[in-house]
C-alpha cells in the first residue's frame, strides 16, 4: 500500500473514490430474510426511503436506530488513508506499527477470532443494529455477535487507573447530546485491539471521541478523534460514514465454529 | 501523467473499496501474485463462520494423482446476502474454482471465482483477496 499512496492525492480520484463506494455497496439488494421493517417511510417502489428526513425520537432528540453497514470498507484497512505521515505516532508505536505492516498483518486479532475494538470496530463491513433509547445506545455487531453499550444517563467516565476497573476490548463508553450531535467518549481499552487492520496501535491508555450526526434517514456520519499519548504524540481525527441498509437483519455469526485461518498466517 | 496516475488510482481504490469482509489478513494467508484454477468433485462443504470452506478431489494432470484441496469462501453471512444460498455448493458437484494459492505450501487456496460445471454458472466467492472479481 506504501507506494501507492502518493496517488490518492488528486481530488478527481477521491471523487471516484466515494461513486465506486457506492457502486460496490449497491451490490448488497439481496437479504435472508424478507420482512418489512415496520414504521419507515418508504419510497412508491415500497423500499425504505433514504433520503427522507432525520428520524426523531419522542423527545425529539435524532434516532440513530436501524442496521447500517459502514460506506467505506478502505477504513477498515487503513484509517491514514493516503496521508500515514499525518498520523503522529511515538517512536515506539512507530516501530509496532511498521511491523505489522512487514508482516502482512498476520498478527491481527481477528485472525484468532478476537474481537475489534473502538474504532476498528465502526468500519467492520458485517453490519450492525442500533437501538437507541432514552438512557442507552445498544450497538449490536454480527460480527463477533458482541455488543456496546452507550451509556446517555448522565453518568461520568470511569476512573481507569483503579483496581476495581476492568479494560476490555470495547471499552467503557458514556454519551451526551450536543443540539442534534451525539458525543460519544470511550476509555478502558484493553490495548489489544488494533485501530486498523494495517496495524495502528492502541493502548490503554485510549481515548477514542465519536460525534456521530445522522443528516437524514439513510445516513450516519461520525467524526472520530483519536487520543492516545502512550502512542500518538496528539490527538488526531477520521471520519467514518455508515450506509442504512433497508429492511436488513443481524445474523448471528460465531467466529469459533470454522476458524482455521490463524495456523496458515505466515506473514510473508 | 495525471490521467494515467488517477486511472491506476481509481483501479485501486475500486479494490479497496469492494465490499471485502475477512476477518483476517489476506496477505499473510495467501499470496494474490499466485493465481491458480483448479476443477474436481466436491467432497465436503463446511457452511459455517467465520469463512464458509469446501474441499475438492483435484486431479494432478501430470502424475494423475488426485489430491484433496480446501477452498475458503467469504462469511455465509456474506455469501447469503450476496445470492447465495447453503446448498449453492454440494457434495459432487464439479466446479472450476480460480484463485489465490497459500502462502504456507498448504493445499488451501481463497476462490475468488467458483463456476458450476452443470450449468455453467460462476459464483463470485466474496474473496477478501482485493484484486479478485466481485
Amino acid at each position: 500500500m506504501r507506494f501507492i499512496a502518493p496517488l490518492f492525492r488528486a481530488t478527481t480520484v477521491a471523487a471516484m473514490f466515494f461513486l465506486l463506494a457506492g457502486t460496490a455497496h449497491a451490490q448488497f439488494l439481496d437479504e435472508w430474510v424478507n420482512y418489512k421493517w415496520k414504521d419507515v417511510p418508504r419510497t412508491a417502489d415500497g423500499k425504505v426511503n433514504l433520503t427522507a428526513p432525520t428520524p426523531k425520537t419522542a423527545d425529539g432528540k435524532p434516532d440513530f436506530s436501524g442496521f447500517f453497514m459502514p460506506r467505506d470498507f478502505s477504513k477498515l484497512i487503513n484509517i491514514a488513508g493516503n496521508k500515514p505521515e499525518d498520523i503522529p505516532l511515538l517512536p515506539a508505536a512507530r516501530a509496532l506499527y511498521q511491523q505489522r505492516i512487514d508482516s502482512n498483518g498476520k498478527d491481527h486479532p481477528g485472525a484468532f477470532c478476537l474481537p475489534s475494538g473502538i474504532p476498528e470496530k465502526l468500519s467492520i463491513p458485517d453490519g450492525l443494529k442500533v437501538i437507541q433509547t432514552p438512557n442507552v445506545i445498544v450497538f449490536l455487531y454480527e460480527s463477533r455477535t458482541i455488543y456496546r453499550q452507550v451509556f446517555l444517563d448522565g453518568r461520568k467516565l470511569p476512573k481507569i487507573d483503579t483496581d476495581d476497573f476492568q479494560p476490555s476490548w470495547m471499552g467503557y463508553s458514556v454519551g451526551r447530546w450536543e443540539g442534534d450531535t451525539l458525543v460519544v467518549e470511550t476509555v478502558g481499552s484493553n490495548g489489544k485491539a488494533w485501530l486498523d487492520m494495517r496495524g495502528l496501535p492502541g493502548t490503554e491508555a485510549l481515548h477514542v471521541t465519536e460525534r456521530y450526526t445522522r443528516p437524514n434517514m439513510g445516513i450516519v456520519n461520525i467524526d472520530v478523534t483519536i487520543d492516545d499519548p502512550k502512542a500518538y504524540s496528539k490527538p488526531w481525527s477520521f471520519k467514518v460514514t455508515w450506509n442504512l441498509r433497508g429492511d436488513a437483519e443481524l445474523i448471528e455469526s460465531i467466529c469459533e465454529e470454522n476458524s482455521k485461518d490463524a495456523p496458515h498466517m505466515v506473514g510473508k | 501523467m495525471q490521467l494515467r496516475q488517477s486511472f491506476w488510482a481509481a483501479i485501486i481504490v475500486l479494490a479497496v473499496a469492494a465490499p471485502l469482509a475477512a476477518h483476517h489478513s489476506f496477505a499473510a494467508e495467501y499470496d494474490g501474485t499466485k493465481q491458480v484454477t483448479m476443477s474436481g468433485k466436491v467432497t465436503k462443504v463446511e457452511w459455517m463462520n467465520p469463512h464458509a470452506f469446501f474441499y475438492v478431489d483435484v486431479k494432478d494432470e501430470k502424475t494423475g494423482q488426485i489430491a484433496n484441496w480446501a477452498f475458503e469462501l467469504n462469511s455465509p453471512n456474506y455469501l447469503m446476502r450476496s445470492g447465495w444460498t447453503k446448498s449453492s455448493l454440494k457434495v459432487d458437484d464439479l466446479v472450476t474454482v480460480q484463485g489465490a494459492l497459500s502462502r504456507d505450501g498448504n493445499k488451501q487456496v481463497n476462490a475468488s471465482t467458483v463456476k458450476l460445471s452443470a450449468t455453467g454458472k460462476v459464483l463470485f466467492a466474496g474473496s477478501s483477496d482485493p484484486n479478485a472479481p466481485r
